[in-house]
């Protein structure tokens, strides 16, 4: 070790905050809630072409023939997301009955990713219309896919909630539970970097996951992005 | 493992956590807050832990998915601030970058590991704060040895660097 590694193991010292381990072993009685058990209490509406409908609370399941795949794969990737396995869905929704303006806001709306927030004024800049942040917010309120066109994740522009069809408790922890969700995941034995809820992301084994900020990070250190889930930056 | 032999972890750990995640994050209470938020991860995957690992190893494999996990968050809160014309105030979007600097010591470092890429800067903060060797640094972050010693390079490089231009010369 040199002079300057001595000097930097130095400079790196810090005292840690007092009492801190007892107050980590005080949060470890107390778990926080978490969002698996809400599964249950979500329909789904489907058509052959998607899932059209999502709903919280009474109700149950509506689709025929084809339908009824996409109401199982929604479901499925539903129990994962609220579990924080994943981090985006597949299954196709059939915004077939939406007026153009309202498809356009909920269009923006999915581009928005896992973990973010944009505001309703800046999603009526995307669609091309500054001033229509209010109508935004109705588009919004009358999203029949909540969860899965992502609209829990456009917030007033003074950082609270604003309306949610859910309600603001929901709101709140599904945000939560995005913030505490890694979006990019690597396996050390492949050295594949994925989105969290890809196929292959899910065979990855407890003690060799190591997540990643960024997939330009992950190649720096020689992990190579998943073919199957395609990881991009700007999306990430 | 059990949950008394987990406490007596905590215990001898909690500090050394911190010290990595607070060179890592710059933030106190981000720093506190990945300790407990990693301490709890591992708490609810302790039966997943395999003895052939050193318990170290594991606990800074976690630590540092919180931590990196956290820094991706920051470039995300930072980019919604800038898109947005009334940046939002709510805690989970502040945005880092106009946070204000701690005052007192190790203001420099903390500065100056901000210029330092992400994984760089977690193998500097895993080297210096906890003297970890090449090989468990390659273990904790699942990449080769070369890797590990061209990022600590380059890390080290840009931290003097940083270090020099803000009038605090690391080598003296």
């Amino acid at each position: 070790m040199d002079r300057t590694d001595a000097r930097l193991r130095e400079m790196f010292a810090v005292a840690p905050p007092s009492r801190l381990a007892e107050r980590v072993r005080a949060a470890l009685r107390e778990p926080a809630p978490t969002l698996e058990g809400l599964a249950d209490r979500f329909h789904f509406e489907a058509t052959e072409l998607g899932v059209s409908r999502l709903a919280y609370g009474r109700g149950r399941d509506v689709a025929a023939g084809r339908g009824r795949r996409h109401v199982e794969q929604a479901r499925a990737e539903l129990v994962e997301y609220l579990a924080g396995r994943r981090t985006f869905f597949t299954v196709p929704v059939d915004l077939a009955g939406v007026a153009e303006f309202q498809d356009r806001v909920l269009a923006e709306a999915r581009r928005i990713p896992f973990g973010e927030v944009a505001s309703y004024a800046a999603l009526a800049r995307r669609v091309g219309h500054p001033k229509a942040a209010r109508a935004v917010g109705n588009a919004l309120g009358a999203n029949p896919v909540p969860v899965l066109v992502p609209c829990h994740r456009v917030i007033r522009g003074d950082g609270t909630w604003g309306h949610y069809a859910f309600g603001p408790a929901l709101k709140t922890r599904l945000l939560a539970l995005e913030r505490a969700t890694p979006v990019l995941v690597g396996s050390t034995s492949t050295r594949i970097v994925c989105r969290r809820g890809c196929t292959h992301e899910q065979r990855i084994g407890e003690d060799r996951r190591v997540v990643f900020a960024s997939v330009t990070d992950a190649a720096d250190v020689g992990y190579r992005p998943c073919e199957v889930c395609r990881p991009r930056d700007d999306a990430a | 493992m059990d949950e008394r032999t987990f406490a007596r972890l905590v215990e001898e750990y909690a500090g050394r956590l911190y010290a990595v995640a607070f060179r890592m994050l710059g933030h106190r209470a981000d720093a506190e807050d990945a300790v407990q938020r990693a301490l709890l991860k591992c708490f609810a995957a302790r039966d997943a832990y395999s003895p052939r690992w050193a318990v170290s190893t594991w606990l800074y494999r976690v630590l540092t998915n919180v931590c990196i996990d956290e820094l991706r968050r920051r470039r995300v809160r930072g980019d919604v601030d800038s898109l947005d014309a009334a940046p939002a105030k709510a805690s989970h979007v502040r945005a880092v970058a106009t946070r204000p600097t701690p005052v007192g010591t190790g203001v420099d470092l903390t500065r100056a590991l901000n210029t330092v890429p992400r994984e760089a800067r977690m193998l500097l903060a895993l080297h210096y704060v906890d003297g970890l060797g090449y090989g468990e640094l390659a273990r904790i972050r699942g990449i080769s040895i070369n890797t590990v010693k061209s990022q600590l390079r380059r890390g080290k490089a840009i931290l003097k660097k940083a270090l020099e231009a803000g009038g605090h010369d690391g080598s003296d």
